[in-house]
């Protein structure tokens, strides 16, 4: 009897299972051919393109109260698709994913305020700089650090996880304890509510902090190397990193980085940083030719 | 995937198993304390105390963790509460796993036959020696099986701690990625210390509670 | 309402925002209850099967569901499998996939509960009324099944939307992503957002949840008696 009715339950089974599969056959189709990356033909033919940005790393990208995205980053990102000729679709990253992203193709360029590093150069390709940046510290102005060797033992130092300062601190300071977050809004969050004593990171976005929250300073303006940063691509994708070297140089003749930084950076640095900040044509101050890391 | 890189990563990971599974077991003690308390409140049918903690199960079993945490951490500090990252992590776990476990022993609690509580009425006994000494160590053992998936539960929870600047198991594997990218090596140790840490505690649970089957059907 | 920061949510399409990354996530978790309801049907059917292979197979799924977080299994998915197959997988089918692999085994191992637990004698009684087996599955094998199921089902969805809050971590942007972009982007004009925003998370996600567990607790309630 109750052999009867286990085949009839399998055979049930089987049927629902088939059913299953094809409506899992759904999946596998919303999944892409393209395993690597893109080329610019791929993209122009796909009509969008994709762009992993910040959505929470105000003024370089953020969203703002009408769920647009806006920031110095996006500012060139929407400049890339109108040129592209394509339509944009943002990718909301965080610092440590943006490598990862590249490398399994979820995006086609990385904008998101990218520092150009040697050991990132083994895993992406970078383009053209556009916007220079060196480390940089905030802490509360009832406690301002100076100084690395300021630091205590029993203190801790926010950073935000994938990020130059963590690699930066972990190999030059091993000795400070970190605390780290994923996200940039949890990290300002938890720098306000006082869960640590500073927070160490682009100088550009500690400054922009300093100016835009009371009651914190940039104990220490610069810290490690001057760097740059600069667009990113999939190892490998010529292509699509040619493209971009165009048009930053491109953009450099109508002097466009300096236009994204008064329209996106002026209201928090004001224009003292302008020339500091902004890297045009993809040509750094003080060198001849402008050379990108291979 | 390369095996070096797998090795040098392994002090990492082990720091982060410990860091897990103290602050993961420290929620799942508050919680079994915590469910303990709030069920005996709700049997025992306490004025005014058993409606706060009936606020509280639903408010936390119907809520995400890791909206919890975000709340405790971030939120709380606004107002003038600032707890550390630790703290948060095992209240938090605590606190969602009390709401659970209250539920779990209620369901014990309700499993007790009623002519059992009036016997031991009649016999004299209070009304807290009847919960102390009939009913109580009923339940619990009733409540094994369910006792034991949360305490699993919990323990998987533990990996949105992350978010909260704590150093456990996720976090390493996420760190890692976003500074050497060496992706598969990291979501490979990842899998293996989750398995070191909760494998153990499912084997155990189901021997338990083949165990408690066995008494059962003893009985 | 300045102090505590609610006042952020009025401002623009904010709240309408929120509500959108909310309803990101409730998507998600209706999708993949569904497919696991499917799935787990049949499963829970070859899951009563003698076969020493099949029921190997199906434990070893569900230990799996049971021990690793769900967070693990998201980055195994998303970020693995392009490693491994070369497979680019959106997050989204990403996250249908590892909720649906979990739902699926808690949902067959529901569905076997369910059937084992109907007594032989209801299908021999059902038999020796006359019953062919179409009217004997149809009309007493099966209400009965689902009457038990029906409540853990729906337990199942709450459990569901809860875990999509994690959905964040591999880049969709759901309703806590949305809270911390609302927050960044006024964290000037009012610092104390982070209260506002994510006491408001806390409620919306109860608010979801609730009915949803209260509907399961009562429909238990109705047919435990049976």
């Amino acid at each position: 009897m109750s052999g009867i009715r286990k085949n009839r339950i399998a055979k049930s089974a089987a049927a629902l299972i088939g059913a299953a599969a094809l409506l899992t056959g759904t999946i596998p189709a919303l999944a892409d051919e393209n395993a690597v990356y893109r080329t610019v033909e791929e993209i122009q033919e796909s009509g969008s393109v994709r762009i992993g940005v910040f959505s929470d790393k105000s003024p370089f990208g953020y969203v703002d109260e009408y769920g647009e995205y806006q920031g110095y980053d996006v500012y060139f990102a929407r400049r890339i698709g109108e040129d592209l000729g394509v339509e944009i679709e943002y990718v909301s990253t965080e610092a440590a994913n943006r490598i990862e992203y590249l490398q399994t193709g979820k995006v086609d360029i990385i904008l998101a305020n990218f520092t150009v590093t040697e050991e990132r150069a083994e895993e992406v390709d970078f383009a053209l700089p556009y916007m220079n940046v060196a480390l940089g510290v905030v802490s509360p102005e009832d406690a301002v650090i100076e100084s690395l060797d300021e630091i205590g033992e029993d203190q801790q130092v926010i950073v935000i996880s994938g990020t130059t300062a963590e690699t930066y601190l972990e190999k030059n300071n091993p000795e400070i304890r970190l605390q780290k977050y994923d996200a940039y809004a949890e990290a300002k969050t938890a720098l306000e509510n006082g869960n640590a004593d500073a927070w160490a990171n682009d100088n550009t976005e500690v400054i922009a902090f300093a100016i835009e929250n009371e009651g914190f300073v940039v104990g220490i303006p610069s810290l490690g190397s001057a760097d740059t940063i600069a667009p990113a691509v999939t190892k490998g994708n010529e292509s699509l990193l040619n493209w971009l070297n165009e048009e930053i140089k491109a953009l450099g003749e109508e002097a466009f980085f300096h236009q994204d930084y008064e329209e996106t950076l002026l209201s928090t640095y004001g224009a003292d940083y302008e020339d500091t900040l902004v890297v045009e044509g993809g040509v750094i101050a003080g060198e001849e030719e402008a050379e990108t890391e291979a | 995937m390369d095996p070096e890189v797998m090795k040098s990563y392994l002090p990492l990971y082990r720091d982060a198993l410990f860091l897990t599974m103290r602050i993961g077991w420290q929620g799942v003690l508050l919680a079994l304390v915590l469910g303990l308390v709030c069920a005996a409140v709700l049997q025992l049918k306490l004025p005014f105390i058993r409606r706060i903690v009936a606020v509280y199960v639903e408010l936390f079993r119907n809520t995400p963790l890791l909206v919890q945490l975000f709340f405790l951490y971030f939120a709380l500090p606004r107002i003038g509460i600032r707890i550390s990252a630790e703290v948060c992590g095992w209240v938090g776990l605590g606190l969602i796993g009390g709401a659970y476990m209250t539920e779990t022993f209620r369901s014990g609690l309700d499993s007790i036959a009623r002519i059992q509580t009036e016997s031991a009425a009649s016999l004299g006994m209070t009304r807290f020696q009847i919960f102390r000494y009939v009913v109580l160590p009923q339940a619990v053992a009733s409540s094994i099986p369910g006792i034991l998936a949360n305490i699993i539960f919990l323990l998987k929870e533990t990996s949105v701690f992350s978010t909260i600047s704590l150093m456990d198991l996720m976090f390493t594997a996420k760190d890692l990625i976003g500074m050497y990218a060496k992706t598969l090596e990291c979501l490979t140790l990842l899998v293996i210390f989750y398995l070191i840490m909760l494998l153990p505690v499912s084997v155990a649970g189901s021997i338990i509670e083949r165990r408690l089957r066995y008494a059962e059907f003893g009985n | 309402m300045q102090s505590l920061g609610i006042d952020v949510l009025f401002k623009g399409i904010n709240f309408q925002r929120l509500l959108g990354g909310l309803w990101v996530a409730v998507r998600l978790s209706l999708i993949s209850v569904s497919i696991s309801i499917v799935l787990g049907t049949g499963m829970g059917m070859l899951m009563t099967s003698k076969n020493r292979l099949l029921q190997f197979f199906f434990r070893l799924w569900l230990e799996t569901v049971r021990i690793m977080p769900q967070m693990v299994l998201l980055f195994v998915v998303y970020f693995g499998t392009t490693r491994v197959f070369g497979w680019n997988l959106e997050a989204e089918a990403a996250a249908i996939i590892v909720f649906s692999f979990w739902g699926t085994a808690e949902m067959g191992d529901l569905v076997r509960g369910a059937l084992i637990s109907i007594p032989v004698i209801q299908y021999e009684s059902a038999r020796a009324l006359g019953m062919d087996e179409k009217t004997l599955y149809l009309y007493v094998i099966l209400p009965q099944t689902i009457r038990r199921m029906l409540p853990l089902s729906i337990n199942l969805i709450t459990r569901m939307i809860k875990t999509t809050s994690l959905v964040m971590m591999i880049g969709i942007v759901e309703v806590l992503k949305v809270a911390q972009q609302i927050i960044e982007a006024n964290r000037k004009s009012s610092p104390n957002a982070a209260f506002g925003v994510f006491g408001t998370v806390f409620l919306l996600y109860f608010l979801i949840c609730w009915p949803v567990s209260r509907l399961a607790a009562r429909l238990e309630k109705r047919w435990a008696g049976d």
